[in-house]
């Protein structure tokens, strides 16, 4: 107790250091707070646009379709795989889908394209083809329609309504297998890739046109709670990866986003690291600055018998109510802050992931680890930094540091 | 009389072999309970160094101080500390207090450090603030007590925890003349009313003529020793 009440007033001896030590611990946790709730808002819009787009959270196909589109590599009887998927609670929805290359040709031109064979209905719960539509019609299981995106409609000059031949192969016999559509509709997703590339019809029409019966090439899945999509070993995964099908996670499809998660906590890591240090050698500062200033007290204390051991509890105990103190304002800044970016967003203009425009604003993530674990961080971090200067002050010999104070006399008042 | 603490052959050297100075060049004394004694010297005869052997704040460099016969240069650097603080009390020549402490406070620190009862430390710090005649001034902090007081605090400090000893450097030696005999005959009403066995170093004539021994060094070595 003596030791606590003589660590608190010590802090108020130089109030300026005092506060500009606690500003420098406070605000470097305010900065990982924000900063680490930033980057998870970013993964998460990335995860939000990339993967909610198309390419949906969980996938079921034939293991080796992902290699090189192969349509012979299908789900031969999907029944039985949605029989399964829907066992599944945690599910939200699933959306069976045909994916072709193939021609796709307009009165004045032609490209190759991927097509895809969709149930309209069900993409609407698992990805956002609707949204990407800028005219025309979103399609209704009615044979002909076909939506295609922007600069491929541009490439092939066709507007609404325009004539569009599709030609495919179909499975099994390779035979090609041709049909007319009206574009019924214009999408723009934004990435290059594929609104120069990709193509829409009904499902039931896609499997007459490459006569492959029930069979579809993949099943994507929408969870209820997102964050179990990534959950590699969930049931869903487990229990339909069977035989020649596999069902895998957003994370094995799209290596390149799992990868800048990786780097982004690397970032976090890194950035953790920079202000750890920083704030490490500012205690270590502050602490030499206040011992320094009372060297000959502490050669008063230790001839009253204050022990090495007492010493280095009472920097330590100094150390301590400053981080302590600290990580009251530095989390309560951080809250704040990172309260009001989680609402109001924080404005990060456009850039592109892996050819995907993110534009707008990140929302940050308030995360209670963050208001746990980078305190408990800190608190560890200057107790470690304080050690220097508390075992440095408790060597203090107290007939030196005395000897001090006569030099410093003499030379004061007798000189 | 029994001793209170003896030396025997103290040796303290400062620098190396080219530039040794021999603060203390064999000193051996006896100081016994109840004495009230002067150490003086010219600047740089070895009076701090010898206050500081005894207290247990140096390690000499040869020769032994024995407290009951117990040799404490032979002591943990811990020991030591427990030493001074059970058997020690130490008067400087300023800045004796903690800042950030009261009068009381500062009074209390060793009994607190001893583990010393709250009632008891309570009414030592009573009783020592009266001594020193200080009453009333127990919540002022050393900025707000003049230089004669924070003095006398010291003393009452020094005093509280009851040691064997009580070694003084210079105490008066910031003091104005008369707020410094005033001191010296607190320090003396406490050897004469107490018993306490005080040990003090002063270049000041009027203070030594208040000493009952008076222990007279020069370049390291006792010169002359002499009681009245
Ligand atoms: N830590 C030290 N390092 C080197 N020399 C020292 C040290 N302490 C004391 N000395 C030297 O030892 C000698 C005795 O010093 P000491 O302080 O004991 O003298 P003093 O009698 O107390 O002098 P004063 O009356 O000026 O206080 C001096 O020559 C001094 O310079
Ligand atoms: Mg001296």
């Amino acid at each position: 107790m003596l030791f606590l009440k003589l660590a608190w007033r010590n802090l108020f001896r130089n109030i300026r250091r005092t506060l500009l030590t606690v500003m420098l611990i406070s605000c470097s946790l305010a900065a990982l707070i924000i900063s680490d709730g930033t980057i998870a808002g970013l993964v998460e819009k990335m995860e939000n646009t990339i993967i909610r787009t198309l390419t949906g959270e969980g996938q079921i196909h034939h293991k080796d379709f992902m290699d090189d589109f192969d349509s012979d590599l299908m789900i031969n009887n999907p029944d039985r795989v949605i029989d399964g998927i829907k066992t599944k609670t945690d599910v939200m929805d699933y959306a069976p889908r045909i994916m072709i290359g193939g021609m796709i040709a307009s009165s004045y031109n032609m490209t190759g394209g991927l097509i895809y064979g969709v149930d309209p209905e069900r993409e609407l719960n698992v990805s956002r083809i609707k949204d990407a539509l800028i005219a025309g019609e979103y399609l209704s299981g009615a044979d002909r329609q076909i939506l295609m995106g922007k600069r491929m409609a541009e490439l092939l000059e066709v507007t609404l309504h325009d004539r569009i031949v599709l030609t495919v192969a179909q499975v099994g016999t390779g035979e090609t297998s041709q049909e007319l559509f009206r574009l019924s509709g214009i999408l723009e997703f934004g990435p290059r890739e594929m609104d120069e590339r990709f193509a829409f019809i009904n499902l039931a029409t896609a499997q007459r046109l490459i006569a492959s019966e029930d069979g579809v090439h993949q099943i994507v899945v929408r969870f209820r709670d997102p964050a179990l999509a990534k959950n590699r070993e969930h049931p869903l995964y487990k229990s339909l990866t069977h035989g020649d099908i596999e069902a895998i996670s957003w994370l094995d499809f799209n290596p390149s986003i799992t990868s800048i998660i990786q780097i982004s906590n690397f970032v976090t890591i890194i950035l953790g690291g920079v202000l750890f240090f920083i704030v490490s050698l500012g205690v270590i500062n502050s602490l030499f600055m206040s011992i320094y200033e009372r060297i000959h007290e502490f050669g008063i204390a230790k001839a009253m018998g204050t022990t090495p051991g007492n010493i280095i509890q009472l920097v330590m105990l100094e150390a301590l109510i400053i981080t302590i103190v600290s990580c009251l304002l530095g989390g309560t800044i951080g809250y704040l802050s990172s309260s009001w970016f989680s609402v109001y967003g924080l404005p990060i203009g456009e850039f592109e992931v892996s050819g995907i425009a993110i534009d707008g604003s990140i929302k940050t993530k308030v995360l209670a680890q963050q208001f746990v674990l980078f305190p408990t961080y800190i608190v560890l971090i200057t107790l470690a930094a304080a050690l220097y200067p508390a075992l440095f002050a408790s060597r203090i010999v107290p007939a030196v540091a005395l000897h001090g104070l006569y030099k410093g006399l003499y030379n004061g008042k007798c000189d | 009389m029994e001793n209170v603490i003896e030396t025997r052959d103290l040796c303290r050297y400062f620098g190396d072999e080219d530039v040794r100075v021999k603060a203390l060049d064999h000193v051996s004394v006896e100081i016994t309970r109840g004495e009230f004694t002067a150490i003086i010297g010219p600047s740089g005869s070895g009076k701090t160094t010898l206050l500081h052997l005894v207290g247990g704040l140096d390690n000499p460099t040869a020769g032994q101080v024995l407290l009951s016969s117990t040799n404490i240069a032979d002591m943990s650097s811990a020991a030591l500390s427990d030493f001074r603080r059970d058997h020690i009390g130490f008067v400087f020549q300023a800045y004796n207090l903690i800042p950030v402490l009261s009068a009381s406070e500062n009074i209390d620190y060793i009994m607190l450090l001893q583990g010393v009862a709250a009632t008891e430390r309570q009414h030592r710090v009573k009783e020592m603030l009266a001594l020193v005649g200080l009453e009333g001034l127990g919540n002022r902090r050393p900025g707000h007590l003049s230089g004669g007081q924070q003095q006398r605090v010291a003393v009452a400090r020094a005093m509280a925890s009851n040691p064997d000893l009580i070694l003084a450097d210079e105490p008066t030696a910031n003091l104005d003349s008369a707020t410094g005999i005033a001191l010296l005959d607190i320090m003396r009403d406490l050897n004469r009313n107490h018993g306490m066995t005080f040990v003090f170093s002063t270049h000041d004539q009027k203070i030594m003529d208040r000493a009952q021994r008076l222990i007279h060094l020069e370049d390291g070595q006792v010169v002359r020793d002499k009681s009245k």
